[in-house]
């Protein structure tokens, strides 16, 4: 009798005895509560292997089609925008995981508990954070926005931001092995970070309310409580959260700022730049160009300029490792980010004036 | 209730989805030998181990996102400002926010595609000419090292070192030259004279620096076109050219069209 109406007792009578799966039923939306989740997840996952397993295919597979299909102009201008993200790409990763580090795995106090409370020792001291901290100018504004949301005052914050692509080892090395001693180039490139650091710092702790220096997505963000009230996660997933978001707000950025960066250089013949290079004024004015158009890292780019010390006078070459690690043209697209404009523009002028004015002494001196 | 809309979904997984696209792209040309059409060769194991991690977080962020953190303010970039330029009444920035931020997103498609789809190139000879290929500008770390050992390894940097130096023909006697290198026109002479041209590379290609010997060869646009890789023997001479200004190039005993090489770059 039983096996022969399953379908009339599930419709009509679902408190008959005769219907051992009931259970099954009623589970179901439980189960979406206790197991969705994770199974969605793992879908996710393993939607997100076959995204990589189609992107090798087709790279792999687009790599036979012959080089030049593009004008001269027009592939130089991609392969210098590649060349800009590839470089910039692990050190962006290594600031997103420093910056996990210091939001998710740091103690919530651990900045609170041992920076002088004075303003101006507790920014100088900041100041030279980036010693153990040591990224460059493209991870440091992942960092520096970690450091806000973990309750640095944005004026802190920013003086972290601005020192620490300078005043940090890998920077320190490279320069010294670029450099050495000689004309002061090294001495002058760090004491110059570290006294524009600690000025804008200065300048923006006068602000009355240094919040109204952020974006409001990011100010926003920043008032967010820092754990989730009703669901709690776990400290890897948190880092997983905070590193989805932070990649979505920071690659788009770094993606625009290469493409322009590209692009200038594509356009603007650079030996428009080289023949300036033995006026005293002018060459500083060049290399600072050279610095905006560039945007390499601060950790490569004393590389970089290695060069044009034969032909530009000390001082330009001082002006191009003060300016470049904070103000380029990809570094105002990620600080876009997180600073309204007008911030962006004081920070330009601000560092630009100390950059000259460093250079012009050094070249007095020199 | 969770309602699909395409901008949320690049909201949320755009910062992911461009780490998995950098992270294959390195991956592959680092398998390929080709990073170092991008990067100097220093950085490559510093750049695949961050590139690993990066690509191993991205599956985190994959694996492990609960729904619901999304609320105003974090996943949902867009909404909080919408919100507060209602608020405030100021309708014309958030237009014009949303047309940039269109734009940006236009830019950032089009350079992800580019990772993905175009085939890994080298700079042309149309950056050698915006960078300076052929001034008297100095702008290579060789300049006050010369080469050392015999001249007939001496690459293009080094030839084109010596030839700042020195411009006095006598010095060139007897030396054999063997350069390889890719076809720039001269800039002053280019019916007569090409640029058998490298790229110096200290960081990246962003900085690579044209170094080229020029090579007197009347014509030579008939069966080479630019961009071409050659490689060269002769030996110096005075410069026929009027319209060029260099004063020594060099007489090409065999001209032979090869491959671009796995390293086009000098460091």
């Amino acid at each position: 009798m039983t096996t022969t109406l399953p379908a009339a007792h599930e419709h009509g009578a679902p408190r008959d005895p005769g219907a051992p799966r009931d259970p099954g039923g009623p589970r179901d939306p439980g189960a979406q509560h206790a197991h969705g989740p994770r199974r969605a997840s793992r879908r996710l996952l393993v939607a997100g292997l076959i995204v990589v397993a189609a992107l090798a295919l087709v790279r792999i597979t687009t790599a036979t089609l012959p080089a030049g299909i593009l004008p001269d102009h027009l592939q130089d201008f991609v392969t210098l925008t590649l060349s800009v993200i590839v470089e910039s790409m692990p050190f962006v990763l290594l600031g997103i995981v420093l910056s996990i580090v210091v939001q998710v795995w740091l103690p919530a106090g651990f900045f609170a508990a041992w920076l002088p409370r004075n303003p101006t020792a507790r920014r100088a001291v900041i100041s030279l954070l980036g010693v153990f901290l040591p990224v460059c100018e493209c991870g440091n504004v992942p960092l520096a926005r970690g450091l806000v949301v973990k309750g640095f005052s944005v004026s802190d914050s920013m003086t972290f931001l601005i020192a620490a692509p300078i005043v940090n080892p890998i920077t320190i090395i490279t320069t010294y092995q670029a450099f050495g001693w000689s004309d002061g180039i090294l001495v002058s490139r760090v004491l110059g970070g570290f006294v524009v650091a600690n000025l804008l710092g200065w300048l923006y702790a006068k602000q009355r309310d240094e919040r109204s220096l952020l974006t409001r997505q990011f100010d926003a963000e920043c008032r967010i409580p820092e754990t989730p009230h009703d669901h709690p996660h776990s400290r890897l997933t948190s880092s997983a959260v905070l590193f989805r978001r932070e990649m979505s707000t920071m690659l788009p950025a770094l993606f625009v700022g290469a493409a322009i960066a590209g692009g200038v250089q594509t356009l603007v013949p650079r030996s428009v730049l080289l023949t300036l290079g033995s006026n005293p004024l002018w060459s500083i004015l060049a290399m600072m160009a050279l610095a905006f158009v560039i945007s390499i890292c601060s950790n490569v780019d004393a590389f970089f300029v290695l060069p044009f010390a034969s032909t530009f006078l000390p001082g330009s070459i001082v002006a191009f490792l003060v300016f470049g690690p904070i103000v380029d043209i990809k570094m105002l697209t990620l600080l876009r980010t997180t600073y309204r404009p007008v911030v962006l523009v004081q920070i330009s002028l601000v560092v630009a004036l100390v950059a000259a004015a460093l250079g012009l002494a050094v070249n007095a001196l020199a | 209730m969770p309602r699909f809309s395409l901008a949320a979904l690049s909201a949320r997984w755009r910062g992911v989805a461009l780490t998995l696209i950098i992270g294959v792209t390195t991956l592959w040309l680092a398998a390929a030998g080709q990073l170092v059409l991008y990067i100097h060769p220093r950085y490559v194991v510093f750049t695949v181990v961050l590139t690993v991690i990066g690509m191993a977080l991205a599956l985190l962020a994959l694996a492990l996102s609960p729904d619901g953190d999304d609320e105003p303010g974090h996943g949902g970039e867009d909404a909080p400002a919408a919100q507060h330029d209602a608020a405030a009444g100021a309708e014309a920035p958030s237009r014009r926010s949303r047309i940039l931020g269109t734009g940006g997103l236009v830019v950032t498609a089009a350079v992800a595609a580019s990772l993905v789809v175009l085939p890994p190139a080298t700079l042309t000879s149309a950056t050698a000419g915006t960078r300076g290929l052929g001034t008297a500008v100095v702008t290579t770390s060789g300049g006050d090292a010369p080469a050392t050992g015999p001249t007939s390894t001496y690459t293009v940097l080094d030839w084109a070192t010596r030839l700042r130096q020195s411009t006095d023909i006598g010095t060139y006697e007897n030396q054999s030259v063997d350069v390889t290198g890719f076809v720039s026109p001269s800039p002053d002479d280019p019916d007569n004279s090409f640029f058998v041209t490298r790229f110096v590379v200290t960081c990246c290609a962003v900085d690579a620096q044209p170094v080229g010997v020029p090579v007197y060869d009347p014509g030579w646009s008939k069966d080479l076109k630019k961009n071409q890789w050659v490689r060269i023997r002769g030996s110096f001479a005075t410069n026929p050219s009027t319209a060029s200004s260099a004063p020594i190039t060099l007489a090409p005993r065999t001209l032979t069209k090869i491959a671009q090489p796995r390293d086009p770059y000098l460091y």
